[in-house]
């Protein structure tokens, strides 16, 4: 699974972001304080103004601490109420309808089918629900405000900041219960979609004429193709009757052999691997140059883009990840690995065999450095291999001390190795000889020379369990939950200032800005083609194309100046946004990764909490500040 | 209104429906197999019938036709008009996908882009090439990479169902099946894929297993859709009508290449050449809407060009002679010096003088004519402008022959099919097997001196062949071959050489 821009854990990235978050809330705290009083002050005078501020300022500090839940709770199945009366149905019957005619859309000639009907149900869910919770939250209180039915509540012994809340809960509590049912129908539509066998006539099995030595004494033949996904397996049945069926699309099928009047018939059961929830563990990426100096980046052999970095065959050249936290306990019989390298050749060598690469494990800490699998490349598809707890010493064991220039001198790592170690006799123990402090390297190379591998950080990492697909496609759903959640917070803070129709787009262009936050951030820091908004509507409007310098003139330079204060806003509105993409779990969900606890769910809650307490603390002002002038 | 007269419209109501579903029973009923002899088809209504000859129903819509994608149409309609909008979003993230190599995603943004998009045949030709030769050559798998060529075959074939009065898009397919699996570096792994690929269905290959063979069924259909009518735009017609008859031609190479020899490689360039001469013998559209052209009318107009000629001359002859005498006489010292220095020895300076005195001293059939005794000068020129005609058509054709390199073409399958030519072949075949792959250097070097004697006589009943440069390079890497095997087996390169006369001619045609 490709991770362009990976989380840190939870304990390290909480630190730095609550400063930031401390930072800039009390920032926007002391503009949004600042602006108002200078509107109070304006309309009332500084010193009226100053005494509003004030009882403004401790209202809210007794709201606040005088909240009840119990009351938050009624305004909240207040807001269940509204929104069923609201025909919310109606989404079930888009979703349902959606779903029903979503084989009309998925690409029938897919490798990954799951990957396909896993983005689609979460992608529509996320549409559907957000959308929803977009359109109630944002009109909720505008038109409570229009039809005086908010007067009635505001009679009751309610606080402000329990309208404002209460609100928010209730929409919340709608798409929670909208979620809970679209991912249970979701679930079964996607285990049903994916779910298939395949024919295998006796008569397709023949004595193979070419291939393996050791399937020679067997059968081999290829299965029935399927309707959905037209796809088949290679089978081989051994001498004994065993059936095995080979992986294609990434699944299997479990298969028997069954003796009956008529000879044998072969039943193949439903698939097996396609919707997967590995455990990885991953590691820190370093890289050796051809020269033997550890170096950030490998080689760019020409791609656009530089996710992966490359090494070169027959050289010094490898790929080092050093993994922590390997624990024995974890790992008793050995340490199963998977890879998804990437292949870049530059002569064709033999067409019809992938390239050599070899896989090593090495001593962080003492240097013994021990390969452990010679193998044959395949890309684009995991490949699986296993680190065995004992080593066979082939002879192939060394001791290598990493090489790293910094400052222009040069340091070993470790600064000696007793060469004794890799001369032992017999073999090597994963955990004894070449894990130090739960500290292990992995060393992948490239044998055949004038050949190169690729690889990024998540590449080739441990397979450290399998985790339950059923678990891991509801934490799908939790992603969705947050962004609803973002969204209706905002949806309820704009709609406490705002007519319906205004705080909905505003709602959608705080929605849309996040999730092309990076786009907007690359905008502001003039990293994007075409200059900033000004620029790119002046080559709009001109016809100018996209990279030509715009002519030296008045123009240019008016245009170039509002660009500066037009990046100074983006950047700053860049920065606040709530990133939704971020998220968003889809990607582990329909890849089999399991969403992991730390940092993937840790880190998005705490986030979305972070964004709603200060956006909720502004509705409530807001709200509050309608009532003063009220 | 009463009772009466709401009763009476009712009923007249009923039956205006009841007469317009007749009517559209008639007009839609579709074609279905007969329920009491399921091995025959009824013709159905009259779209239906229509629907039968595919011409026909590529003039009508697929509204019309009842053919609507209904995944299409959906996009379609829930894009909201800014169908061209959602276009270039798709467009934009299948550059992203690739860029980020995600296959699976492009793959599926492409059918969204299709379907939104499904008359846009650009859309289609850019995004299957993009698929069978830029997405495939990403992998390193070879079957892999077959499977990517496949996809985007397979793409340009939906491409087809929106667009049926599109002749590129079916060249297209000809051309990927025809070139891209038969020309590739892996063509030898993808030939052989494609003969045994399960999936590939009769009307995706037109039932021929060879990838020549059957991107030339594909070829011949978009053919005929441009013989019915269909726009071959920018797309130069003596090429376009090349593929098919090449397609044979390469059937019947890669036979040989595939050790393939006798009676099967006989009859396939046999058939090679009979579609060579049917694609000579087609009329083929020039730049000039007016004309068109044969290319097998090239040698009958020369000849009767020659024929004019040789009664032009004989009216009085030695008069084109006794002119360009004359004219030599009013050249320059200069030219008439550098016409005399042998062309090879001469300077720049002495080609431009000779060149322009050549121009001088050329006598048209119609300067012939004209100096004629007065006797014979009207016939004389009418026969001088008939000869010209004639040549400048000849020409017109010679000039159109070298694009699709005619000559060689022809002339080499006539060549292969011969006994010798077939047998040669196939000992040269047996050397290279016997050196490469079993390292039998007896046999092989017995097999390269049987070949060589058998090309020989191929060379000997042809003439003109040994200075092919084409076969001239094919047998100096057969002769180099040769070479390094005596090179192992320390014997030394015989002399005199059965084809010293090709070595002479083509020795610089491969790098030692």
């Amino acid at each position: 699974m490709v991770i362009e821009n990976p989380l840190p854990p939870f304990l390290e990235w909480i630190g730095p972001a609550a400063l930031d978050w401390v930072i800039v809330a009390a920032l926007v705290a002391l503009i949004a304080g600042a602006g108002a009083y200078l509107v109070v002050a304006l309309r009332y005078g500084p010193v009226t103004g100053f005494g509003i501020a004030r009882r403004t300022l401790v209202d809210a500090a007794i709201d606040v601490v005088g909240i009840s839940p119990r009351r938050i709770w009624a305004l909240g199945l207040l807001g269940v109420k509204e929104s069923i009366s609201r025909r919310i149905l109606w989404v079930f019957a888009i979703f349902v309808v959606a779903l029903a005619f979503a084989g009309w859309f998925i690409d029938r000639t897919s490798t990954e089918p799951a990957r396909l009907y896993l983005d689609g149900v979460l992608s529509r869910t996320s549409f559907l629900v957000l959308v929803l919770m977009l359109i109630l939250s944002a009109f909720s209180l505008p038109a409570d405000l229009k039809s005086k039915t908010l007067h009635t509540v505001v009679t009751k012994p309610v606080r402000m900041s329990e309208l404002v809340l209460g609100r928010a809960l209730g929409f919340v509590l709608v798409g929670t219960g909208l979620l809970a049912v679209m991912s249970a129908i979701s679930y079964v539509f996607v285990i049903r979609g994916v779910a298939h066998t395949h024919e295998l006539a006796a008569e397709n099995l023949r004595k193979p004429e070419v291939g393996l030595a050791s399937q020679a004494a067997g059968l081999v033949g290829y299965t029935e193709s399927t309707n959905l996904f037209p796809h088949r397996h290679r089978v081989y049945v051994d001498p004994q009757g065993t059936v095995n069926v080979e992986p294609e699309y990434g699944h299997t099928h479990p298969a028997e052999a069954v003796q009956g009047a008529k000879g044998v018939t072969y039943v193949l059961g439903n698939q097996e691997g396609m919707l997967q929830a590995r455990v990885p563990i991953y590691g820190k990426l370093r890289f050796r140059d051809t020269a033997g100096l550890d170096t950030d980046k490998g080689i760019n052999v020409g791609d656009e883009w530089m996710y992966r970095s490359y090494i070169q065959g027959g050289t010094r050249a490898a790929a080092i990840w050093t993994f922590e936290k390997v624990r024995e306990a974890d790992f008793p019989d050995g340490i199963p690995v998977e890879m998804n390298i990437g292949v870049f050749r530059t002569h064709k060598g033999n067409i019809e065999k992938g390239v050599t690469g070899g896989l090593a494990v090495r001593n962080p800490k003492t240097g013994l450095w021990v390969e452990v699998e010679i193998f044959e490349s395949k890309e684009f598809t995991p490949k699986r291999l296993e680190i065995p707890r004992k080593i066979p010493n082939r002879r192939n064991a060394q001791m290598i001390q990493r090489k790293a220039t910094v400052d222009n001198v040069t340091e070993l790592s470790p600064p000696e190795v007793d060469e004794r170690l890799a001369r032992k006799e017999g073999d090597f123990d994963l955990f004894e000889d070449l894990v130090a402090d739960g500290k292990l390297e992995i060393w992948l190379r490239c044998v055949d020379p004038g050949q190169y591998f690729g690889a990024g950080m998540p590449d080739l990492y441990l397979r450290a369990d399998d985790a339950s697909f059923t678990l891991n496609f509801f934490k799908g759903y939790l992603g969705i939950w947050l962004q609803m959640a973002l969204v209706v917070g905002f949806g309820v803070m704009f709609s406490t200032f705002l007519s319906g129709p205004v705080a909905a787009l505003a709602t959608v262009g705080t929605l849309l800005g996040g999730y092309f936050r990076e786009f907007v951030s690359q905008l502001a820091q003039h990293k994007v083609y075409g200059g900033g908004p000004f620029e790119a509507f002046y080559r709009l409007v001109t016809q100018e194309n996209l990279i030509t310098e715009l002519e030296p003139g008045l123009q240019t330079e008016v245009t170039r100046m509002a660009d500066t204060v037009a990046e100074f806003l983006l950047r700053a509105v860049a920065s606040i946004l709530p990133p939704f993409g971020d998220f968003s779990y889809a990607a582990n969900v329909s890849n089999g990764f399991n969403v992991l606890a730390d940092p993937y769910i840790l880190v998005p809650v705490v986030r979305a909490i972070g964004y709603l307490l200060p956006v909720l603390l502004a509705g409530y002002f807001f709200l509050k500040t309608r009532e003063v002038a009220r | 209104m009463n009772q009466q007269t709401v009763f009476i419209r009712k009923i007249a109501y009923a039956v205006a429906i009841l007469a317009l579903l007749l009517v559209l029973y008639f007009l839609g009923f579709p074609s279905i197999k007969d329920p009491k002899n399921p091995t025959q088809i009824l013709p159905g209504g009259v779209l239906a019938r229509f629907k039968g000859s595919e011409a026909d129903a590529a003039l009508l819509s697929e509204i019309q036709l009842g053919e609507i994608d209904p995944a299409s149409e959906t996009i379609r309609l829930v894009s909201l008009g800014m169908r061209g909008f959602a276009a270039q979003i798709l467009w934009q993230q299948a550059n992203e996908y690739k860029m980020k190599k995600d296959w699976t995603n492009l793959s599926a943004t492409l059918q969204q882009l299709a379907k939104v998009e499904p008359h846009f045949v650009n859309v289609w030709r850019f995004q299957a090439w993009n698929l069978s030769y830029n997405v495939s050559a990403e992998f390193d798998d070879y079957r892999e990479r077959y499977r990517w060529v496949i996809k985007g075959i397979r793409f340009l074939m939906n491409g087809m169902q929106f667009n049926k009065r599109e002749p590129m898009l079916v060249w297209d397919t000809g051309w990927y099946i025809a070139q891209k699996i038969g020309r590739a570096d892996e063509k030898k792994q993808f030939r052989v894929l494609f003969r045994q690929d399960p999936d590939l269905t009769e009307s995706e290959t037109g039932g021929q297993r060879d990838n020549w063979l059957a991107g030339k069924h594909w070829f011949r259909r978009a053919e005929e859709m441009v013989d019915q009518g269909a726009d071959l735009k920018r797309v130069t017609p003596v090429l376009f009508y090349s593929h098919a008859p090449m397609c044979q031609m390469n059937h019947a190479d890669n036979l040989e290449a595939d050790g393939v020899f006798g009676k099967d490689a006989k009859e396939a360039y046999k058939e090679a050449s009979r579609e060579w001469w049917e694609y000579g013998n087609r009329a083929i559209p020039t730049h000039d809407p007016y004309v068109t052209l044969r290319l097998n009318d090239a040698e009958p107009f020369q000849e009767e060009a020659a024929e004019i000629v040789k009664k032009l001359e004989a009216m009085e002859p030695g008069l084109r002679e006794k002119i360009r005498e004359e004219r030599k006489n009013n050249l320059s010292k200069a030219e008439r010096d550098a016409l005399a220095v042998p062309m090879e020895k001469r300077t720049d300076r002495q080609h431009e003088l000779a060149f322009k005195a050549e121009q001088q001293l050329r006598v048209t059939h119609e300067q012939l004519a004209r100096r004629l005794p007065e006797k014979f000068r009207s016939e004389a020129v009418t026969l001088a402008k008939k000869a010209d005609d004639l040549e400048a058509r000849a020409a017109n054709i010679m000039r159109h022959r070298e694009i699709v390199n005619f000559n060689y073409w022809r002339r080499h399958a006539k060549v292969e099919q011969s006994d010798d030519a077939l047998a040669a072949r196939a000992a040269l075949y047996e050397a290279d097997q016997a050196m490469s792959k079993r390292a039998d250097l007896v046999k092989a070097q017995s097999k390269f001196e049987e070949g060589f004697a058998l090309w020989r006589k191929v060379l000997d009943a042809n003439p003109g062949l040994v200075e092919d440069t084409s076969y001239g390079r094919d047998m100096m890497e057969v002769i180099q071959n040769y070479r390094r095997l005596l090179d192992s087996r320390d014997a030394k390169f015989p002399e005199p050489f059965i084809l010293d006369d090709v070595v002479k001619l083509h020795k610089g045609s491969i790098s030692e």
